[in-house]
């Protein structure tokens, strides 16, 4: 898929796959780590909203009456705190088919434009998520049971699509 | 000039087909084709969205319920969404449209749009599967999915657990037995196909609930049509828009009723539970006209239910 | 039309430059909003687009059943099914390609992604087959083909977002592709069994299998009981299909622990896998949903049902047309962008279509079927080149086989696909029986 993508088969069979082809690995660093924790956390949290509202429901006959909302909020988080970590990886689908055509140099300057590309609809993202939130706050949008405020949401999702923006501008290289 | 306008509900619901479509052909009609309206066959955002998109021009016409979003925004809408309202969607909008539109200046709260129309649908009853509800302790522990948080406070008040999810979501959930009930319209029981699962429902006089509607067409949009195109249009909206909307909710209660028989044993709620019901309203009620500064909620309240005849005083 | 069509052109354009599809056709759906309606306009629709996707309740099944594959895979419950299907056909000619399909519609039943299908059975499968000097096009062809059963044997994320799109019972979706889904684990075998017959060099015979140990069969039984656990709980009635997806996840948790099968660094990798992967097909969704508005607002659904309808084609060739552009479309769109696009198009068409068959008499029916033949196409689009994603996902996990190795071992699982795809349009019981 990447051409710029590492040696995957290097992961070995014991662990578990990859989901998404060629990614590069930025386990190194510690914005990366920190999120990937964060999104392990959020994931783990959304079985748990799950399970309990399911078992609260039979065991205890009560039922979890935030359940639904919990649920939109933390995946709204964990779809926001991952994207990052996938533009990193270069995990976005991409197809490379006519590029193995061309020569390199033209590979390069196509990669690149792609990566600028992207870097605008994603900083455009970013832009009209913060309008968002801003009208948002104005307005005093909440959820409707938890009464959660919904601006800080669209402000997580606004700074992460202008991180993700970031490093796709960033020259993509293999490690 | 093409007007474009987002739909939501599903193409073949009752209100699309017998209120929206007519309106949209009749626009033509008044105009002589100056002015033509193109329903979209899906919607160009998700339901919630659909203020803000003709306030931003994603789309020239929209509709949808206040109530979606849980905001400052549409504070004195709240009028029609309250207890003990009417049993006439007709009647319902038309005040509505009158009190809501006028003494409230709704005008005000949907800033950046021209109103098409404010409405309501027919009452909304108390549907469960578990016992026939007689005294106010019948109530107790039942989990019944609810609408919105008006609907939340009272069945809560009288010890019911509320539950919130998306309406498609009933269906899944009261099949299972994850809840016993809701709180919905005739219509939306055949809609969701929710007659197998509900053994009893209730109504009281003017309906548990309401839910209110607007319909809105962006501000520049609509200046840029001329006066007189747009005096046409506003005199097939608003309050005609109302009868009209009003008729097919009607309409459609109608159709449900007849199709559910007596598969349902629909009851008048005794008037134990009206009383302790009517506690409840009055508390969530003051609650409501207390926050609204500088318009009377309480008289905007007592000259609806003298226009639908609910309360006679 | 003429607008969108250039759109689309653009948008290949850019596809094939290397663009991810996702900011691609985002770009492409906001300007060409943009151009029709404003910049103001449409800025607002993407942003709520792009924060209305995330919210989106019934997508929580997306990182829920993706997280319960990746749980799974580490636990080295693929290996397992491998030993175990193993048993089954190791004393025939072919008989390992047969185990990895076998295996593969195995692990589909636990795993709602073909991708994640592919990936994880590639590891376990491909080591074998090379060491008994199977052609690596056999081998891998067996593979992609086998994994696209992810998306057609419940649970899957495909079937929910068709689900989603149609608002139409997911449970019953999940149902109607059991039967498809086991008739494609057969028409794999046969077509094994058919090329090795053709061409007895791809598969060398292989002595007698090993024993199964009783890792193995701990494992076979985990994949069994978690099925029973998801698909019990939904006709049982204890949780939605929506809740079954946290309820899985929860259980595959469980099972890694039991078993012990799970290593820290494992279970590290399928947090952050399920995370990559989720953004991934997020952003994918929040794509199509921009192009799709403007696709929308240019008018090509209607024009589309309007030129079907003004054709005057019968029903049968309607639903084959459809296919047909399914399978043109198949060709060089990823696949969910594809049912993101199409299904919104084409599933109003084809529920005022009358087939005259009694089975179809119920709009519920015709649904679930429609469903399971877009599936089916799906499946098919995603081994077909120049865009096959689970052969793009082998070649990134065995980087040293060239992609028209693969692309030539699918042939022949291609054309059992076929097959099944007339089988199932011809005869909708099929689909259909479970759910009468
Ligand atoms: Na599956
Ligand atoms: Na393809």
């Amino acid at each position: 898929m990447t051409p710029t993508g590492p040696d995957v088969s290097k992961t070995g069979a014991g662990e578990a796959p990859d989901m998404i082809p060629g990614r590069a690995t930025h386990r190194q660093a510690v914005w990366y780590r920190l999120l990937a924790v964060v999104a392990a956390v959020l994931i783990l949290c959304l079985i748990g909203v799950t399970c309990i509202d399911v078992v609260g429901r039979y065991l205890l006959n009560r039922p979890f009456g935030g359940a639904y909302e919990l649920t939109q909020m933390l995946l709204a988080a964990l779809v926001f705190v991952a994207l990052p970590l996938t533009t990193a990886d270069g995990g976005h689908v991409e197809v490379d088919l006519v590029l193995h055509m061309v020569p390199e140099r033209v590979q390069w300057a196509l990669g690149r434009l792609a990566g600028v590309l992207s870097a605008l609809v994603l900083g455009y993202f970013a832009w009209r998520l913060a309008l968002l939130g801003v009208s948002q706050m104005d307005e005093g949008t909440r959820s409707a049971s938890l009464a959660l405020p919904m601006a800080p949401l669209a402000f997580l999702a606004a700074l992460s699509c202008a991180v993700s923006a970031l490093i796709m501008v960033l020259p993509r290289t293999a490690p | 000039q093409d007007l474009v306008m987002s739909s939501w509900l599903p193409p073949k619901h009752p209100i699309v087909v017998n209120a929206f479509e007519p309106w949209a052909e009749d626009v033509e009609k008044v105009t002589d084709g100056r002015v033509t309206v193109r329903i979209m066959g899906k919607p160009l955002g998700s339901p919630p969205a659909h203020f803000d998109m003709a306030r931003d021009g994603v789309a020239d016409i929209t509709y949808g319920l206040h109530s979606f979003t849980e905001d400052d925004r549409f504070t004195r809408a709240k009028l029609g969404q309250f207890s003990f309202l009417g049993d006439d969607a007709v009647e319902n909008s038309k005040a509505y449209w009158a009190i809501y539109g006028g003494d409230l200046d709704a005008a005000k709260e949907h800033e950046g749009t021209h109103l098409l129309g404010l409405f309501m649908h027919g009452p909304g009853l108390l549907h469960n599967n578990v016992r026939k509800i007689e005294k106010p302790e019948d109530m107790q522990g039942l989990k019944i999915r609810v609408p919105g948080g008006y609907v939340a406070d009272l069945v809560s008040a009288l010890g019911a657990a509320p539950l919130f999810m998306s309406s498609p979501e009933v269906y899944e959930k009261l099949s299972r037995g994850v809840i016993d009930g809701v709180a919905f319209t005739y219509e939306a029981m055949t809609a969701f196909n929710l007659t197998d699962y509900i053994k009893y429902s209730m109504s009281v006089p003017g309906g548990i609930y309401n839910t209110t509607w607007f319909f809105v067409i962006n501000e520049d949009k609509w200046n840029e049509i001329s006066e007189e195109d747009r005096a046409a249009i506003d005199a097939i909206s608003g309050e005609a828009f109302a009868e009209r909307v009003g008729k097919a909710w009607n309409d459609a209660d109608d159709k449900a009723k007849e199709e559910i028989g007596d598969k349902v044993d629909f009851y008048e709620a005794s008037p134990e539970v009206v009383a302790a019901l009517t506690k409840a309203a009055d508390r969530l009620e003051a609650a409501w006209a207390d926050q609204l500064s500088g318009y009377d909620g309480a008289a905007a309240l007592a000259k609806f239910r003298k226009m639908t005849g609910v309360r006679g005083e | 039309m003429t607008f969108s069509l250039i759109a689309f052109a653009i948008l290949l354009a850019l596809v094939f430059a290397r663009v991810p599809i996702a900011f691609a056709m985002a770009l492409v759906g906001g300007v060409g909003f943009a151009l029709m309606r404003g910049w103001g306009p449409a800025g607002s629709m993407v942003g709520n687009a792009v924060f209305e996707t995330g919210l989106n309740y019934s997508l929580s099944v997306v990182p829920l059943f993706i997280f319960m594959g990746n749980v799974l895979a580490g636990s080295g419950i693929a290996q397992g099914l491998f030993a175990a299907a193993d048993r089954v056909f190791g004393r025939m000619r072919g008989g390992l390609a047969m185990a990895t399909v076998l295996s593969c519609g195995g692990f589909s039943a636990v795993c709602g992604s073909s991708l994640a299908t592919a990936a994880t059975m590639s590891k376990v499968t491909m080591p074998s087959m090379r060491r008994f000097g199977y052609s690596d096009s056999l081998a891998t062809g067996a593979i992609a083909a086998g994994g696209t059963l992810g998306i057609l044997i419940p649970p899957s994320v495909v079937l929910i977002i068709f689900g989603l799109l149609t608002e139409s019972d997911i449970g019953k979706l999940f149902l109607a592709g059991i039967v498809p889904g086991i008739l494609g684990i057969v028409g794999y075998l046969l077509a094994v069994m058919v090329a090795v017959r053709l061409r007895p060099e791809l598969a060398p015979k292989v002595g007698d299998p090993h024993p199964l140990s009783r890792k193995d069969a701990i494992s076979v039984v985990a994949v069994l009981a978690l099925f029973v656990f998801i698909m019990g709980g939904i006709y049982g009635g204890f949780f939605t299909p929506i809740e079954a997806a946290g309820m899985g996840a929860g259980a595959a948790l469980l099972i890694a622990f039991a078993t012990g099968g799970l290593s820290r660094a494992g279970l590290w990798q399928a947090f952050l896998d399920s995370a990559g992967a989720s953004a991934m097909i997020f952003a994918i969704i929040i794509g199509a949903e921009i192009f799709g508005n403007f696709i929308n607002f240019a008018g090509l659904p209607y024009a589309l049902s309007n030129f079907v309808s003004d054709v005057g084609l019968s029903p049968w060739l309607v639903l084959l047309a459809i296919v047909l552009i399914y399978m043109v479309l198949g060709c060089v769109l990823e696949s969910l962008s594809m049912i993101l696009l199409t299904v919104p198009v084409f599933y109003p068409l084809v529920m005022d279509l009358d087939f005259g068959l009694a089975i179809l008499q119920d709009p519920d029916m015709v649904l679930a079927w429609f469903a399971i033949i877009v599936v089916v196409v799906t499946e098919i689009s995603l081994i077909t080149p120049p865009i096959g994603m689970n052969v793009f996902v082998l070649r990134s996990v065995l980087p040293d086989v060239a992609l028209g190795t693969i692309f030539r071992g699918v042939v022949v699982f291609w054309v059992a696909d076929i097959v099944r795809l007339s089988l199932i349009i011809a005869l909708p019981v099929l689909s259909l029986f479970l759910l009468q």
